[in-house]
């Protein structure tokens, strides 16, 4: 069987991403610095907003929109439906961001936020669009393109429940408690967005860098309904219902279908034939031991309702899990999308730089352990509530921030090498 | 399927040629050559002057597909200026672990 083949998209669609979450993620690690007093306050302050639109917007939607348009023609099988519309999704949501973390750093309430939330909404629409119309061109779709598909839906729901928000923050219009949407909001875009499209991708890409396959595809079909259901009921009961015990179904549902997930995942990596395990699939590995302790976290809040466990459960969800997969995995991604621009013409004319040598791997390391050292310290830290130790923990986290971002710039800003006096000639 | 070349072939030379050449294309995300790893799954000769590579790709619709395929060619144009070389990529049979070298899958550490 013939394929007629495609082309990766176009590298305007994928490279802005990931320098601006770069910037972003940098930005986030001084900010939290500077607003390390915030780890010690109620989670409802214009600071904490700022702080956590930065990590869930400019860090890491940006870097996840990216990598997406770049993997959409792998996880579809057929070419990115258009470029163009991802850098336009790429401009309002840079422009969007910006602004919503301005206004809620300095609590400015009004149409700037509100125009900084309809822009985010625009980004999350064009994504949904281009997503929707790469899955029209697909002519095998498989449950992992479901999940895909899904987290737009609920990022695109996410973002409209966002503009609700700061709508109502300058005319309040709700009949129900704004932290109540607020949660809701707060858990469509955690388990609708990152946790269904992190599923999705990570089931595709597990076996192609690990080199495996996993024959459980039952386990995924599980962790697909399973998830929409607990999040589902979640939303519909919290909305009409309000609290109740009945959250504790909700999330142990749900986590059940983050176990079939991980089971997934298990098995792929025990069935792997590339056995040496590198640093950024370490990074992986480490998230999920986040993830988990998200998790647990989230039962203990329930129980126990306290400030330290809710601060907790938001710095595992992005300084934890999320930033370690996605430091991980910038390095699996971006040091091939630049080395295939930059290299491809002339693979195999002469002797070339291979992607790996595009970046320092040893500074991974170093981030690798820092990583650790920082969570810990930060949750000795918070929950402690001892404010010295938290500004240690979030110093470390600076470092981890610049060293990340030079080691994507020295991807980005590479300079082609050939050399010619090893042309090769097979002759 | 695993490329096999027997000695009787008429263009058992030629083929030999390709073969080596195509031992210097890497995989870029494997480091290992894409005769090693068992995508090359026919080399063709015809009176037409061309020269056919059938082969198949670790993943359907991999980004680095388009640098493969040109490494491919930049390996055999030089050997074989006379012909016009056609890379033909197939999706079946689908490749698999078995399709690679033991040397490839000592290099994964298997």
């Amino acid at each position: 069987m013939n394929h007629s083949v495609g082309n990766a998209p176009e590298i305007y669609a994928v490279l802005p991403f990931y320098i601006t979450a770069a910037f972003f993620f940098l930005l986030l690690t001084i900010m939290l610095f500077f607003g390390s007093s915030q780890f010690v306050a109620h989670y409802f302050e214009g600071k904490t907003l700022a702080l956590v639109h930065t990590a869930a917007l400019g860090w890491i939607t940006m870097i996840i929109f990216g990598a997406a348009y770049q993997l959409l023609p792998v996880l579809f099988e057929c070419n990115l439906f258009s470029s163009k519309l991802a850098f336009l999704s790429y401009c309002c949501l840079l422009i969007g961001t910006s602004m919503l973390i301005y206004t809620f750093w300095n609590f400015i309430q009004g149409w700037f936020m509100i125009i900084g939330g309809i822009l985010v909404f625009l980004s999350s629409l064009l994504y949904l669009i281009n997503v929707l119309l790469t899955a029209k061109l697909s002519m095998n779709l498989k449950v992992d393109n479901f999940f895909i598909i899904s987290s737009s839906f609920y990022f695109l729901v996410t973002t409209i429940i966002g503009v609700l928000l700061v709508i109502n923050l300058k005319y309040p219009y709700f009949n129900v408690s704004h932290l109540e949407i607020l949660k809701i909001h707060a858990h469509i875009g955690f388990v609708g967005w990152f946790i269904q499209l992190i599923t999705g991708v990570s089931v595709r890409l597990a076996p192609m860098f690990l080199l495996s396959r996993s024959e459980k595809k039952t386990l995924l079909k599980y962790a697909f309904l399973l998830q929409n259901i607990g999040l589902l009921l979640f939303i519909f009961d919290y909305y009409f219902m309000g609290s109740s015990s009945r959250t504790y179904l909700y999330l142990f549902i749900i986590a059940l279908g983050i176990a079939n997930w991980l089971l997934y995942l298990y098995d792929t990596f025990k069935n792997r034939l590339k056995k040496k395990i590198e640093i950024q699939m370490r990074f992986t590995m480490l998230s999920f031991i986040f993830l988990t302790g998200v998790l647990l976290i989230a039962f203990c809040i329930l129980i126990f309702s306290n400030k330290q466990g809710i601060i907790l459960y938001g710095v595992y969800i992005f300084m934890g899990w999320l930033s370690a997969l996605i430091i991980g995995k910038t390095f699996k991604t971006l040091p091939f999308i630049v080395w295939n621009y930059k290299y491809k013409s002339i693979h195999g004319k002469m002797k070339i730089p291979m992607p790996k040598d595009l970046y320092i791997e040893k500074w991974i390391q170093y981030q690798y352990w820092l990583f650790i050292s920082a969570m810990v310290i930060l949750t000795i830290g918070i929950l402690l509530q001892l404010i010295y130790i938290i500004r240690l923990g979030l110093l470390i986290w600076i470092l981890i921030a610049i060293l990340y971002i030079v080691n994507v710039f020295k991807v980005i800003f590479h300079k082609v090498q050939i050399h010619n006096d090893t042309t090769i000639t097979n002759n | 399927m695993i490329l096999q070349l027997q000695i009787t072939d008429p263009y058992f030379s030629d083929k030999s040629k390709a073969i080596t050449a195509l031992q210097t294309v890497i995989d870029p995300e494997l480091y290992i050559n894409v005769i090693d790893l068992g995508l090359v799954y026919e080399i063709e000769f015809t009176l037409n002057q061309e020269l056919i590579v059938t082969m198949t790709l670790s993943t359907p619709h991999c980004p680095l597909e388009q640098a493969i395929k040109n490494g491919v060619n930049n390996v055999l144009s030089p050997i074989f200026p006379t012909y016009n070389i056609i890379i033909h990529l197939v999706w079946e049979p689908v490749w698999n672990f078995s399709m690679m070298t033991e040397s490839a899958r000592n290099e994964l550490g298997y």
